[in-house]
């Protein structure tokens, strides 16, 4: 679905990419974290086609994202962080702009819009800023395009919300469709994501499925100093340390995103190696 | 799938623009409605005879279409401007032709033809307004072998001194630059992402003098003293004696030099934003 090589990428005077990689699949929902400026929503416009590489390869489903065809255009829908709508009706979108996505469903849209409880009738200015994030999900959920790219989509939306924004997400993927997702709240796509992909200096840091994260790392609260001194990642927390480390059992633990990527930047090569074994 | 253009989306793209923006855009209209009038009606008010005269009217039409359609033009791709703007038109799925052509009909074919019938709108009822004004007046002030005479709504597209055919009119001229010109600010409007109009202005003014600048060190520097007589291709040559000299170049080059500046300035700036609107990063 979408594969890079060998990304360089530079705004006037930063670098932000030189030389990613990343082959990503449909079928499965990612999350690309990392820290504030690292490149996150740089990517996605990358791989939006609304920013250029300065040097390397870029597929989306076969097209080269730059060229913009419409082909391209209908098979990617982008919720960026600042987003824009018009001060429209609801059914304007429906009406004037989901015409241009072959694959768009009215019912699937009015579903995702009772789901988030969205009051119809109104127009899209008189909304909050959530609400009209919601608006926007449904209508990427709901034009059905193969690559769905949100960026930061929990950011402004309340505990509520962000609950039914995983719901909503949770039964929006089928085999065709390859959901990205970046933010820097870790614990927002607990449960959600397929594989975990953590960006930092313009390269990536780490990039493995949930399920090989699961079982290779142990996640849990321990009071045995030796343990906690053996551990991969600690860090102190009210009831004992919270601590990351080898699962040498294979056992599938329940995975704390948010220690995972503290773990990964703070012991980069520990984490690494764990995965190598 | 044609990547490149096709009318199905392409009318979906205008149904579209024409939707979220019409609202917008019949308010403009109304507001250059009302400008006209205003200024029609202080005419008519301050000045007693033939307030709206050939010249008013002429002049009217071309100076509020210049500034209003340079302003227009210079807001036509404003949507680039803004990120999130940015993102919603350059993600949605038309081709840069498409998206292009639509700018365009709207910015320049529709506005051309609704300012037209908004000035006309206007004129024909100051005229009315005027005529009456200024009938009541000679009815009160004329001298008794002084005849009252209407005044017309004129065609602002023919030339006041009709025997001269052997000129272009310089009204279509003035439109066909009209076109030029804004399609700068068109382009402007791609290229600066802040106070497009502004900066699209200072660029001309710069732009002129540069070039008159260079053209007259560039010629100075070749050329014998001297200056172009009537077109590009006849150029007198200063001399101390009686005899005049003309060098003399072959008339096309006047010919295409002209019908460059007329016809393909404005179309070679539309390509040029075609071209822009495709690199454009955002």
């Amino acid at each position: 679905m979408v594969s890079i090589k060998n990304l360089h990428f530079s705004y006037r005077r930063s670098k932000v990419f030189s030389g990613l990689s990343l082959q990503l699949e449909p079928g499965f929902v990612y999350g690309l974290l990392g820290k504030n400026g690292t490149g996150k929503s740089t990517l996605l416009r990358v791989i939006a086609g609304l920013l250029f590489p300065d040097q390397g390869e870029i597929r989306v489903a076969g097209q080269v994202p730059a060229k913009r065809k419409p082909s391209f255009l209908q098979e990617v829908f982008m919720v960026p962080e600042e987003f824009y709508l018009p001060d429209v009706p609801l059914d304007f979108l429906l009406r004037y702009q989901a015409s241009f996505y072959p694959g768009f469903s009215r019912e699937q849209f009015d579903r995702y819009i009772r789901e988030f409880e969205i009051p119809s009738g109104n127009t899209l200015q008189n909304l909050s800023y959530g609400q009209k994030k919601k608006v926007l999900i449904s209508f990427g959920l709901a034009a059905n395009t193969s690559l769905l790219l949100l960026d930061e989509p929990t950011n402004g939306l309340d505990i509520m919300s962000k609950s039914q924004f995983r719901k909503v997400m949770a039964g929006a993927l089928n085999e065709k469709k390859c959901i990205i997702i970046s933010t820097h709240q870790v614990k927002d796509l607990e449960n959600l994501i397929d594989r975990i992909t953590i960006i930092d200096e313009g390269a990536i840091l780490f990039d493995q499925p949930i399920e090989q994260v699961a079982r290779r790392l142990a996640f849990r609260i321990s009071y045995d100093n030796a343990e906690i001194a053996a551990a991969l990642y600690s860090e102190q927390s009210l009831k004992g340390s919270a601590i990351v480390s080898n699962n040498p059992a294979g056992e599938e633990s329940k995975i704390d995103l948010e220690l995972l990527y503290k773990a990964i930047v703070h012991n980069r090569p520990g984490i690494q190696s764990a995965f190598n074994a | 799938m044609n990547e490149i253009f096709s009318f199905t989306r392409w009318f979906r793209l205008v149904r579209k623009h024409g939707a979220g923006h019409g609202r917008k855009y019949l308010l403009g209209l109304l507001a250059v409605t009302g400008i006209i009038l205003i200024w029609f009606l202080f005419l008519v008010l301050m000045q007693g005879y033939q307030p709206l005269s050939w010249p008013v009217q002429v002049g009217t039409y071309f100076v509020v279409l210049f500034m209003v359609g340079c302003l227009f033009g210079s807001s036509l791709f404003s949507d680039l401007a803004s990120r999130p703007r940015g993102i919603n038109y350059l993600a949605l799925p038309a081709s840069q032709l498409e998206k292009t052509l639509c700018a365009l009909l709207y910015g320049v074919v529709l506005f051309f033809i609704t300012y037209t019938l908004v000035f006309y709108l206007a004129d024909v009822i100051m005229v009315k307004v005027a005529n009456s004004v200024t009938y009541a007046r000679w009815l009160k002030n004329h001298m008794p072998d002084e005849v009252y005479r209407p005044q017309q709504v004129v065609n602002v597209f023919t030339d006041m001194l009709e025997d001269r055919h052997d000129r272009p009119n310089p009204n279509v001229m003035a439109l066909l630059f009209f076109f030029s010109i804004q399609a700068a600010y068109i382009l402007g409007s791609v290229y600066f992402s802040r106070f497009s109009f502004i900066k699209t202005t200072v660029s001309l003014l710069v732009l002129s003098l540069f070039i008159i600048l260079f053209l007259a060190k560039l010629l100075g520097a070749f050329m014998p003293d001297g200056h172009f007589l009537d077109g590009l291709n006849q150029y007198s040559v200063s001399t101390s004696g009686s005899e005049e000299q003309v060098i003399l170049l072959p008339d096309w080059v006047n010919t295409v030099f002209w019908a460059f500046v007329r016809y393909a300035m404005a179309p070679l700036l539309w390509l040029t934003t075609y071209y822009r609107v495709r690199e454009k990063e955002i």
